[in-house]
């Protein structure tokens, strides 16, 4: 109550235009605190309130046409880096940079690891080794006394790349000579894929002649016809002509003839 | 006889009213929710997340009250527009930092105050005006501003405004154009309600006294 009547006095003797300095600061002090509102004091409100009735020009057009050049510009401008702000994004740079890092260090140990030239040198001339090996085992059991073990000679050569002279003439050796059938006729299978080789085509026409077994002479007389080898019609008329030769066996032949 | 409109059972008037409040009731929340989504923060949170054309909407908005800002502290219409342009560009440069939790307008005042003083700290290096030409400009300037007010009183009252220290004017027309928010003219200025008011009262405090001489010479 006492305050109110205070501040009252001081707020009369102000409007008076009477206050000193040190009531002046009071009122200012009583201002801040919320105690005095601005509005309170004469003239104040009528001033701020005429402050607001005072007309400004308006800005111009060519402020608005400089705003909407700016912002297409900044515009342009964001779209361009719109690719640039994703790479420098916060959150990707760590990502980035620890994706290098092992990318890099990858790269290192696969370096420091990997086998040198010379290896693959080494590997290439290991498989070699190891198909000479091959042929030599197969001649070597070619010559065994057990038909099992040649039939097995026979068979290791289906688990080569490329086979060199000593293999073929050894298998059409075989196709010739051997006593087994079922050598002779898995030594022509053998030979089947390389049957191309012009060498080793007519081999196999010559071998037509002195094949006696029934069933090897059908086999031949199948290549030949899935070779289209005309040179092996004279040696399947020898075998026609053979009094010996069953009749099954001639009709077989015939129409391998007729193929060729 | 007037033909007198159909007394409406209270039963007729209850349920017309209990269907204006649903009809009412959707559109009402809607253009609620719509007015928000148009509210400056809500604005300019669209223009930092990248919607920059909505730009254009606060520039509508605040290009006026801005103008007048600057134009009530140099009272050079073209430089006031380049500075509010300025502010703008600031405002685009600078939009990742709205934060969205204050308000926009203290903070695009902030902007435009910092504007203003770098102008100042380059005006007063570039010129290094003398009394005389400053006097002149004002002068002439005065003219300018005061040709907009149809009032005599208001003429006045603008020549006193420009002869007011730059502080002060500068916190009149903070309150003026930012509707006498003492909290929020705190918040740009950085410093308390109570400062402000104080800054206030000394402001017009000395508006009345250049005023009541302006008034005397007349």
């Amino acid at each position: 109550m006492m305050e109110t009547q205070k501040v009252q006095r001081l707020l009369l003797k102000y409007n008076a235009g009477e206050a000193d300095p040190g009531e002046i600061k009071e009122i200012e002090n009583l201002v801040e605190l919320g105690k005095i509102q601005l509005d309170d004091i004469e003239g104040f409100k009528k001033l701020s309130d005429e402050i607001v009735s005072i007309q400004t020009a308006d800005p111009s057009r060519s402020l608005d046409e400089k705003f909407h050049q700016m912002l297409s510009a900044e515009k342009a401008r964001s779209t361009k880096s719109s690719w640039r702000n994703i790479f420098s994004s916060i959150d990707l740079m760590p990502r980035l940079a620890f994706a290098s890092i092992t990318l890099l260090v990858g790269l290192a140990v696969g370096y420091i690891l990997r086998s040198p030239a010379k290896e693959e040198e080494q590997i290439v001339q290991l498989g070699r080794e190891i198909s000479d090996l091959k042929e030599m085992m197969m001649l070597s059991l070619l010559e065994k006394e057990s038909a099992t073990d040649r039939l097995k000679a026979v068979s290791l050569t289906q688990g080569m790349d490329q086979v060199s002279k000593h293999v073929t003439g050894a298998l059409l050796q075989t196709l010739n000579n051997d006593e087994n059938v079922n050598v002779r006729l898995a030594a022509l299978d053998a030979l089947r894929p390389y049957s191309k080789d012009g060498q080793i085509r007519e081999a196999l026409v010559r071998s037509i002649a002195l094949q006696k077994s029934p069933l090897v002479q059908v086999a031949l007389a199948e290549l030949m016809a899935e070779l289209q080898e005309k040179g092996a019609i004279n040696e399947f008329e020898k075998i026609l002509k053979d009094g010996e030769t069953p009749s099954d066996i001639k009709k077989k032949i015939r129409e391998s003839m007729q193929v060729i | 006889m007037t033909n007198l409109p159909p007394v409406q059972s209270f039963r007729e008037s209850f349920n017309f009213r209990c269907n204006l409040s649903k009809k009412l009731q959707f559109p009402i929340l809607k253009i609620s929710t719509h007015l928000e989504a148009l509210s400056d923060n809500a604005l300019m949170i669209k223009v930092r997340d990248g919607h920059l054309d909505t730009l254009g909407l606060l520039f509508a908005r605040y290009k006026k009250p801005l103008f007048g800002f600057f134009y009530g502290m140099n009272r050079d219409a073209e430089l006031s527009e380049d500075l509010v342009q300025n502010v703008f560009y600031r405002i685009l440069k600078y939009r990742y930092l709205f934060r969205g939790e204050g308000d926009f307008k203290t903070w695009m005042f902030h902007i435009a105050r910092n504007v203003n003083h770098d102008n100042f700290r380059k005006d007063k290096i570039r010129f290094k005006d003398s009394i005389e030409d400053w006097q002149e400009r004002l002068g002439s300037d005065e003219n300018r501003a005061t040709e907009f007010q149809k009032d005599e009183e208001l003429q006045l009252l603008s020549m006193a405004m420009d002869r007011l220290p730059e502080d002060k004017r500068e916190i009149l027309l903070l309150s003026k154009y930012q509707d006498k928010k003492y909290k929020e003219i705190g918040d740009t200025l950085g410093c308390s309600e109570g400062a402000v008011k104080v800054k206030v009262f000394r402001a017009l405090q000395e508006l009345k006294a250049v005023y009541s001489e302006l008034e005397k010479n007349n």
